[in-house]
């Protein structure tokens, strides 16, 4: 007997949270994002955090903006629809400089560019992590939380329908841990009265009409800091099979891995290819992928969409293999982007298309 | 010459500087110099509530979340706390914050624009969920900081750039009564009405502003305070009128009292 | 070419336990230090649509997807929706059915098939619903990858706390079907 257990993928992320520190969760209902909340309602008052069934996902987004000024650890999330009705706050609480864990529970793969673009309105970017499984998910739960506060920014976890009601045999994390030190620049009211009282805004600090007060600054500071983050984060990446790959095929998430599946099976059967499947969607890791694909006469990207990330992989590798698109959108009639459509044998067929 | 006689110089400047707007200004008001239009009633209602943060003592535990309209400009010149929320959005801000600072004391500043047209629906959830935080609205029953246009609180008559002839019922619908709907709520502690077009108005809002905030510091619930402010500008009547106009087109409609206490 | 990691699809309807017989495995399988990957899917209603699931259990971390194209072995509750799942089955895969429901041809060459009166054993030992749990008893000695002990764990990981009454009734549905798989 061991101390791991069998536990849905939506549970497992959500004790990785709490484990993490989280202590604010709110969210609106939808699928494949429920069961989180769910979860996270019955996990958060074990620790006095507070879970919140927002009456909407603009409001779940402003709550959570709130109580991540008060430097608690704060998470939210939605699926699609409601992740764009987010997208307002997700952009103004990137150059606010506030550290928020939003969980993107996606129908399908329809939403990469949603989640890695930005979304929202403005020249801002935030980090975006992409799990293949349950152990990944709760890795980069850990991860998430901890790249939010030391960049001060929101940081995505794109996950799906399979992510979210898949069981695995994983350890979890134990929830019962201190709560994490409040950052200094954290509100709480008593800097009030000081004649220097804080001021967490979109728009910067300072006062009106004095120097310190300028939102061109401002501005250019966000965009210094995202450049930063561009450069600092450390990019992930899995790569497979590359060394010697006449083609490498591109994916990323739960249908990474049936990617990552079809491959192993092919190279099994003798075929040389090999398999490149981004972690971190932003930053892109541009340079693992350019060098993944070094030797190889093509790029395949598989993406279930009309082709988003193979943008990406383009831009990365600059024109020094042709890279194909052999993906295609779901048409699952559950709209939840699973099913038939997402098969090896089908993924294995376009792939030896691709070789040909 | 006589001692009796008070002698005044006009030669040099007076040893003593007159009383400028500084030696009125409240402490938590960090410059007294803004850029709001003349004759604008939202520097009033924002000192109002400035002054009551600071009688009460609450000046070390205050959170002021601002909503996005001409009075956003006083979010950068107070020495409260503040968080910059989006254009009608700050309700839930402010119940994220007070969930995780249940001592603290976190309000609102929003427009009619920000919170009846854009975050109805904010508003009303933290009514109804009995938030315990105070929310502010001025209203001066348009959109100023874009000019003028009608917003859900224009009376009906009432002329704005998007409702030239006056406001239309036919055309444009009734006005809705913000504080009369959230009184309506069970989760609703304080709620009162009130302007800051005369002298005993501005007293009046100070005295419902101090209730709400002593609503909010017993714990009672959601809390609201509408004050009913100047615009001559969005209004295109003189400065001088704003007064009147207010008291002639908004007053009548948005009856001025406490609709509900503790 | 299955690195090690032995599939198992089962099939039924909703109402026949299917789901749960798939968590006892999975937990019984978790429960020995095994790594193991569930994905169920349900036709909507809870009682008469189709009930599907997959389990993966493996000894080194899995590498299949949650949703797969092929099987080492399958459990057939009942034949209604078993139709997509027939082909699937791998060569010397191993098969449980549900005898006293199961009403289709079987390729007894193609793999090995495994009879079980399910229902009618369940009803024997007084409760018809019993017979997921028969049937995870035969599977388990038959596959090896779970021991009696482990299904019973598993069995009680499984099981809603409003449901701790048939605790006791599953698991000697369990030992019956583990004893008619010696
Ligand atoms: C989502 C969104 N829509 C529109 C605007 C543009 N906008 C800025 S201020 C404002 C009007 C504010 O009206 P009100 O809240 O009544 O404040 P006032 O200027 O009248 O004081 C509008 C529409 C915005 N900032 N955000
Ligand atoms: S436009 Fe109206 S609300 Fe805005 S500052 Fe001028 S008078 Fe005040
Ligand atoms: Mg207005």
């Amino acid at each position: 007997m061991t101390d791991r257990v069998l536990i849905e993928g939506s549970e497992a992320m959500a004790r990785a949270a709490v484990a993490a520190g989280c202590r604010f969760f709110t969210g609106y209902p939808m699928t494949p994002f429920t069961e989180l909340l769910e979860h996270m309602a019955s996990l958060l008052p074990e620790v006095d955090g507070v879970c919140m069934n927002a009456e909407s996902e603009l409001e779940a987004v402003g709550m959570a903006w709130g109580a991540a000024t008060t430097g608690h650890l704060a998470a939210t999330g939605s699926t699609g629809q409601g992740l764009s009705l987010m997208q307002e706050s997700l952009s103004e609480i990137t150059n606010a400089r506030l550290p928020l864990v939003v969980f993107n529970m996606a129908r399908g793969q329809g939403d990469y560019f949603q989640a890695t673009r930005g979304g929202g309105h403005g020249d801002y970017r935030h980090i975006v992590l992409a799990p293949m499984d349950i152990p990944e998910a709760v890795e980069l739960t850990r991860l998430a939380f901890e790249l939010a506060s030391q960049w001060r920014t929101p940081v995505m976890v794109l996950g799906d329908y399979y992510l979210a009601h898949t069981y695995q045999a994983v350890s979890v994390p134990s929830i019962g841990g201190a709560d994490p030190e409040l950052p200094d620049w954290a509100l709480n009211g008593s800097s009030g009265g000081s004649g220097a009282a804080k001021i967490i805004s979109p728009l910067g600090g300072g006062v009106e009409g004095e120097e310190g007060f300028d939102l061109g600054a401002h501005y250019a500071a966000c965009a210094a800091h995202i450049q930063e983050m561009s450069a600092g984060v450390d990019p992930l990446v899995d790569i497979g099979f590359c060394e010697d790959a006449e083609l490498v095929v591109a994916a990323y998430g739960s249908v990474g891995k049936f990617v990552r599946y079809a491959c192993l099976r092919l190279r099994d059967d003798g075929h040389r290819v090999g398999y490149v499947r981004p972690i971190t969607l932003w930053p892109f890791p541009s340079e693992a992928v350019r060098d993944a694909i070094a030797g190889a006469a093509k790029v395949a990207v598989y993406e279930q969409n009309m082709g988003q990330m193979v943008e990406d992989v383009r831009l990365a590798t600059l024109g020094a293999v042709p890279v194909e698109f052999i993906g295609g959108p779901s048409w699952d009639h559950s709209g939840f982007g699973i099913g038939p459509d997402i098969n090896v044998p089908d993924i294995s067929e376009c792939i030896l298309r691709a070789m040909q | 010459m006589s001692s009796d006689h008070i002698f005044i110089s006009t030669d040099l400047p007076p040893e003593e500087p007159a009383s400028l707007v500084d030696d009125f200004t409240p402490s938590l008001i960090t410059q007294a110099n803004h850029h709001l239009c003349p004759g604008c009633g939202e520097p009033i209602a924002i000192r109002a509530a400035v002054e009551a943060v600071e009688e009460l003592e609450l000046a070390q535990r205050t959170i002021t979340v601002f909503g996005i309209g001409c009075y956003t400009a006083f979010a950068h010149n107070l020495d409260v706390e503040v968080v910059q929320a989006l254009h009608g959005r700050a309700p839930s801000v402010a119940t994220g914050i007070k969930r995780m600072l249940p001592n603290g004391f976190v309000m609102t500043i929003q427009g009619d624009g920000d919170m009846v047209n854009e975050g109805l629906q904010e508003v009303l959830h933290a009514a109804a969920r009995g938030e315990n935080i105070t929310c502010l609205l001025l209203n001066n029953g348009v959109f100023g900081e874009t000019g003028g246009q009608m917003t859900t609180t224009t009376t009906l008559g009432q002329r704005t750039k998007t409702s030239i002839e006056g406001r239309d019922p036919h055309q444009h619908g009734h006005p809705i009564l913000l504080s009369d709907l959230a009184a309506t709520m069970d989760g609703a502690a304080y709620v009162a009405r009130c302007a800051v077009n005369n002298a005993g108005n501005v007293a009046r809002t100070k005295r419902y502003i101090t209730k709400a905030y002593e609503s909010q510091m017993a714990g009672a619930g959601f809390s609201l305070v509408e004050i009913l402010t100047m615009c001559p500008t969005g209004w295109f009547v003189d400065t001088l009128e704003g007064p009147d106009y207010l008291q002639d087109t908004l007053a009548p409609v948005h009856n001025i009292g406490e609709l509900k206490t503790p | 070419m299955s690195y090690g990691e032995r599939e198992l699809m089962l099939t039924g309807i909703g109402g026949q336990g299917v789901q749960l017989a798939a968590q006892v495995i999975a937990q019984g399988a978790t429960a020995e230090g095994k790594e193991v990957l569930v994905f169920g899917s349900y036709g909507g209603m809870m009682r008469g649509g189709n009930s599907d699931s997959t389990v993966v259990i493996s000894d080194q971390p899995i590498e299949a997807p949650p949703v797969l194209s092929t099987t080492w072995s399958a459990i057939l509750m009942h034949h209604q929706f078993w139709a997509p799942l027939k082909e699937r089955i791998r060569d010397n895969g191993l098969v449980l059915v549900n005898t006293s429901v199961f009403e289709d041809e079987l390729v007894a060459d193609r793999y090995q098939v495994v009879e079980v009166p399910a229902t009618d054993v369940a009803t024997d030992l007084g409760n018809p619903l019993l017979a997921a749990m028969v049937m995870s008893g035969v599977y388990g000695r038959k596959s090896g990858l779970v021991s009696l002990a482990g299904l019973a764990e598993g069995m009680r990981r499984s099981v809603p706390p409003y449901r701790s009454q048939l605790i006791e009734a599953n698991e000697a549905a369990l030992a019956a079907g583990w004893e008619m798989a010696a």
